[in-house]
């Protein structure tokens, strides 16, 4: 028989996972992200409501929690083992929107504190007042809230909660639901005469069975007449699906249980409400039962981490790809956006035509300008590219989706305005470097410094196309002169189209940066999940 | 649902057979009637026993163990019977048709899988079609224990269809025809003979209403059998009409509403949704649960049938007391009678593959390419090949060279002596050099992702994609068309153009120099005393003419920028309009074209979605 006692460091331990838990985060749209998001979610209420909680205080009330189906009657079930009126039933469904603790008076502060469930706010009714009205405070959230009751007639260490529907309409009460029964010792397990073969409840027994927690079926409303018959075949049902050896209970349907309002008769609950006392009353089944779900929890864990480690992994994988579709897009366009430099394409179009007139025809402002021009549309055009690469390539991925990356704060105006900046500031530090030039030379009647910026430009950007160029820039400084200021503006060419393709992409990049996946989650699940295996 | 649509085309080769198959439409010697009718709980006398031990729950119980030995399977036919087929009216037949043109006009845009729901709609439609009119398919749906079974038998006043405690019990559909000539509509179903039966004669006779009901009886949708779910699922897709049937227990469930219910919203007004088991409900509950199970049907977006209105008919019974069950058998005959339900459920079907294709269709954005974004692009590829430069150079050249010909002779005497000390740049060694890209490439490529850009805003994604397509294909080879276009449109044919005024002004200029000289030589003559001495005169003559040629030159100046002007427009508008047309002949008409067929498709859907216009 396993036991249970405080384990500082198996605590350590377990807190220490639950941070790495908290911290997975799955943002891009995959396949199987929907479901690890649940599944992080899911794990850490167990560990926030359940797991901790219950390491750390072992002689806490068990908790028992009744689950089941819309109309399976749990409140009934609830109201009729506490033998009073606390969980509201009726033949509406869903009915019970508020989930109610009932415990024994004594008990009350192991329940009103937020020891156990931290994220639901405690509601305390005092006993005169009918528990059908409304009593939430405008503000509250009613699917975030727990209703605390006690009563005598319950043994002390024993708590009941009625939860919501685990297949409700509303989704926010199946979440709740699920979130309450993880938080259980016992699982009540409530299903009727008319549901018993439903899928829904069947999923939540076989993740009982997963999770090896200690679980009790109730049969409930059933026709007296057909009890044996149902209750036979519930048990085939149950048997085939492993589950055989699970205390199972059976109430027979009443009058009462159809108008719920009414309690039924303490007959009809009796078994399932001695077992309940037995479990909570023998200290060695107590034990048990404790044990058995939390090593059941903890064991479960050895599953479900790395299946949240392989979705951290997928997701770091599909980011990888993102980034990568990205880098290699604007790289691309990088080296082409070099070669182009190269082979003079700025100088075309309206440059050509400037400079075929230049300088009879054009002043070399003019020439400057539309190089200038020129030059910042094969950026832009080369941006453009390379967005439009990135773009079809994140269209086959799934990933791309993610309403980050999606809402692209860039337009591609603001793109035009920042290149003709960084351009523009170019062509001032050249205009500066050919003034230099010029100042430094000691030769009879110094050039225009304009023209020689013109001529410059010319020969950076023009490629073979501006030999000429070359040597009128020459004649005009020397060929020393012209060698070392075509030296220098190209070096400060390079160094703008380099930093206005990196700004940019960086600037692509960073949505996906915001979005924080990191390799490292994955190491560190499985990481604190050994630490954990080690202490146990 | 493929396979059904399977089954029916290899049904078709079979359906000559069908009139040669003998069948009673009498039906003379009915196999077994019932001999117990007690079975059939209407009006059973043991309702109003009190207390709960054999009240409501032992007659349930009771009404379950009577099964198997009553098998009513459909008898073979005598007489050869017509089947009248199925006609759709003109409206819904407008709108398949629609729908199959705009199947046909979409392949080439759109893959399959985003196509396949409508084309499973076309096929339903036309296997409806083919089948009787005569008939209305009504499947009974529920979950598991909601009495869909016993409602069954109740209709048919036979227990046909095995109920029992044991969940789940319906493992495979059950189909009961009112009337005869319903066997391929039958088939269709995937139902084998040995599952279809008859109503019991007296209540088929006293059900002269019910004629041309077939009633099919359905497995649950919610057990953890996953087989019955997909026999549900491929069932509902062809039936004509659906009654849900629902208990107080699962009414709310979330599986009904979420799988069933409010995907199927646009069927409203081939649905009824039945409370059964309100014999289980005491006192006005019932009405209760009744208004909260409207109230969740309105919340599934279900128009509900009140007042006589089309829609979803919400009705309370109980199948075992046979309360309510009269008006549901009214309900249901009214609803046959009209015969309509076939061709308002595939009209259903329709709007909702019209609703699910409306993503890749209708957009909420103005489309087409504006009379703006088609300047931008011409004056983007002006820009490109450019056209504003030439024309600058052409304007200022012509001026030059207007001001050289009307210059004074000294001037063009200094400019030349100024012009062979200067370094030679650009323009003159240029000349030698071959035109290669001429046309600035980035500038080209940014004017077609523009333009596309433009032309696919707001377009569906499939759509837009080709619309980009288009462009991209249409502006390979544009910057060498370009390029051979500035070479070919450069600049106007032959001589630049001179106005009428430039000899006269030539003439004045070599005038004035001729004054000049004239008056040097007559001073000069006066100097060497070949002449008489006359100052006045001479001089005069050398002023005027040293006056008037700066004078001249400044005017013809000023008289030249209106013609140079002229010039340079005129060789940037033929550049430009050159490469307008070519960006024009292979950029814009293809995107056109193809928002042409955008447009066209759109009206399709309009068509299909009913609207007419297909405006969205």
């Amino acid at each position: 028989m396993v036991t249970l006692d405080v384990r500082p460091q198996l605590l350590d331990a377990l807190s220490a996972l639950r941070d790495r838990v908290a911290a997975a985060r799955f943002p891009l749209p995959l396949a199987g992200a929907a479901r690890a998001r649940a599944n992080r979610d899911e794990l850490l209420a167990q560990l926030d409501d359940y797991l901790v909680p219950r390491l750390r205080d072992p002689e806490a009330p068990l908790l028992a929690v009744v689950g089941g189906s819309t109309g399976a009657g749990k409140s009934t079930l609830v109201n009729s083992l506490v033998g009073r009126r606390v969980s509201e039933a009726g033949v509406l469904r869903p009915t019970t929107r508020t989930p109610v603790l009932v415990c024994h008076p004594e008990d009350h502060h192991w329940f009103s504190g937020m020891r156990v469930l931290p994220d639901l706010t405690r509601v305390w009714v005092p006993h005169h007042q009918d528990p059908a009205d409304d009593l939430l405070l405008p503000g509250e959230d009613p699917a975030r809230v727990l209703r605390v009751e006690t009563a005598d007639t319950l043994p002390p260490g024993l708590a009941l909660l009625d939860a919501p529907d685990i297949d409700s309409l509303v989704s926010d009460n199946r979440v709740l639901a699920a979130e309450l029964i993880n938080a259980a010792d016992i699982w009540i397990m409530v299903t009727t005469a008319a549901r018993y073969a439903d899928a829904v409840p069947w999923h939540m027994l076989r993740t009982a069975k997963e999770y090896d927690v200690s679980l009790v079926t109730v049969l409930d409303r059933v026709p007296h007449q057909v009890v044996s018959e149902v209750s036979r075949q519930y048990g085939a049902l149950l048997t085939k699906a492993g589950l055989g050896h699970v205390p199972r209970f059976t109430v027979p349907e009443l009058p009462e249980s159809a108008w719920g309002g009414g309690l039924l008769p303490a007959t009809a609950v009796a078994a399932l409400r001695t077992w309940l006392v037995h479990q909570t009353l023998d200290p060695a089944a107590r034990q048990h039962v404790m044990a058995r779900t939390a090593y059941g929890v903890l064991d479960s864990l050895n599953a479900r981490l790395p299946e949240l480690a392989g979705a951290a992994a997928a997701q770091y994988a599909a980011a990888l790809r993102l980034t990568a579709a990205i880098e290699s897009a604007y790289d691309n366009e990088h080296s082409r956006v070099r070669g182009r430099l190269q082979a003079g394409a700025v100088l075309a179009g309206d440059a050509l035509k400037r400079w075929r007139a230049f300088p009879l025809d054009c002043t070399p402002g003019e020439l400057l300008d539309t190089l200038v021009e020129s030059l910042s549309a094969l950026l832009l055009c080369a941006v453009a590219a390379a967005d439009e690469r990135v773009d079809d390539a994140w269209r086959r991925e799934p990933a791309a989706d993610a309403p980050e990356l999606a809402a692209r704060a860039a337009a591609p105006e603001s793109a035009e305005h920042r290149i003709g900046l960084a351009v523009r500031r170019w062509r001032r530090e050249l205009e500066e470097y050919a003034e230099d030039e010029v100042r430094e030379l000691d030769r009879g009647p110094a050039p225009d410094p304009e023209m020689v910026a013109a001529l410059v430009a010319t020969v950076l950007l023009g490629g073979r196309r501006a030999r000429t160029a070359g040597e009128g820039l020459a004649e005009r400084i020397g060929a020393h002169g012209a060698l070392r200021l075509r030296d220098r503006g190209g070096r400060l060419l390079v160094e703008h189209v380099d930093r206005v393709m990196h700004a940019e992409r960086e600037r692509r990049l960073a949505p996906l940066d915001a979005l924080e996946v990191h390799a490292e989650p994955q190491p560190e699940l499985i990481a604190a999940l050994s630490v954990l295996q080690k202490e146990r | 649902m493929t396979a059904a649509t399977d089954q029916d085309h290899t049904e078709h080769p079979e359906r000559p057979e069908h009139p040669e198959r003998p069948e009673h439409p009498e039906r003379p010697e009915h196999p077994e009637r019932p001999e117990r009718s007690d079975h059939d709980a209407e009006g059973s006398p043991r309702g109003d026993v009190s207390p709960w031990d054999d009240g409501l729950i032992a007659r349930r119980v009771n009404g379950s163990t009577g099964e198997e030995q009553y098998r009513v399977t459909e008898p073979r036919a005598s007489t050869p019977q017509k089947v009248t087929p199925l006609t759709y009216g003109p409206q819904l037949g407008s709108r398949l048709d629609a729908l199959r043109e705009l199947v046909g006009q979409s392949r080439a845009r759109l893959d399959n899988r985003t196509l396949a729901q409508a084309g499973r709609v076309l096929d339903e439609a036309a296997a409806r079609r083919g089948l009787s009119g005569q008939h209305t398919v009504v499947a009974l749906a529920g979950a598991t224990g909601s009495g869909k079974s016993q409602l069954f038998n109740a209709l048919a006043g036979v227990p046909i269809s095995e109920t029992g405690v044991r969940r789940p019990t319906t493992a495979a559909p059950i189909a009961c025809s009112w009337s005869d000539g319903a066997a391929s509509l039958i088939e269709r179903l995937g139902i084998p003979p040995r599952l279809r039966r008859r109503p019991l004669q007296a209540t088929a006779d006293a059900d002269e209403r019910l004629r041309g009901l077939v009633l099919v009886d359905l497995p649950d949708h919610d057990s953890a059998a996953v087989q019955h779910r997909e026999q549900v699922d491929r069932v509902l897709g062809l039936v004509d009409a659906v009654i849900w049937v629902v208990d107080p227990e699962k009414y709310a469930d979330a599986m009904l509403h979420e799988r069933y219910l409010r995907p199927m919203a646009a069927h409203a007004e081939v649905m009824f949704v039945v409370l059964n088991q309100i014999d289980r409900l005491p006192g006005d509950a019932a009405e209760q649960v009744l208004d909260d199970l409207r109230r969740l049907l309105d919340e599934d977006g279900i128009v509900l049938g009140e007042y006589g209105e089309p829609g979803t008919a919400v009705l309370a019974l109980s199948a075992l007391t046979g309360d309510g069950v009269g008006e549901l058998r009214e309900a249901l005959g009214r609803f046959v009678a009209e015969r309509g339900a076939p061709a308002r459920r595939i009209s259903a079907d329709v709007d909702i593959a019209a609703a699910r294709l409306r993503p890749v269709y209708a957009t909420r954005r103005r489309t087409g390419l504006s009379e703006e974004a088609r300047e931008e692009f011409s004056d983007r590829l002006a820009d490109a090949v450019g056209a504003t430069a030439a024309g600058e150079a052409a304007e200022r050249a012509w001026l030059r060279n207007a001001n050289r010909a009307c210059g004074t002779p000294w001037l063009r005497l200094w400019r030349w002596c100024q012009e062979r000390g200067e370094p030679s740049t650009g323009r003159v060694a240029l000349r030698g050099q071959t035109d290669e890209e001429v046309t600035a490439r980035q500038r080209v490529e940014q004017a077609v992702r523009t333009v596309a850009d433009r032309a696919s805003a707001g377009l569906p994604v499939p759509w837009a994609q080709a619309v980009r397509e288009a462009a991209v294909r249409g502006s390979q080879g544009l910057p060498e068309a370009l390029d051979e276009l500035a070479v070919r449109a450069g600049l106007p044919p032959g001589r630049p153009p001179r106005p009428g005024w430039w000899p006269v002004a030539v003439f004045a200029q070599v005038s004035m120099t001729a004054l000049q000289f004239v008056g040097g030589l007559w001073l000069l003559g006066q100097i060497i005393g070949v002449m008489a001495p006359n100052l006045g005169v001479p001089v005069l003559l050398m002023v005027i003419g040293i006056v008037g040629g700066p004078l001249i030159e400044w005017s013809c100046r000023m008289a030249a920028r209106g013609p140079a002007r002229r010039y340079g427009l005129e060789a940037e508008r033929r550049l430009r309009e050159a490469a307008a047309g070519c960006g024009r002949a292979r950029v814009l008409d293809p995107v056109a074209a193809e928002l042409l067929r955008y447009r066209e498709v759109r009206e399709q859907y309009g068509r299909v979605v009913g609207v007419g216009t297909g405006g969205s």
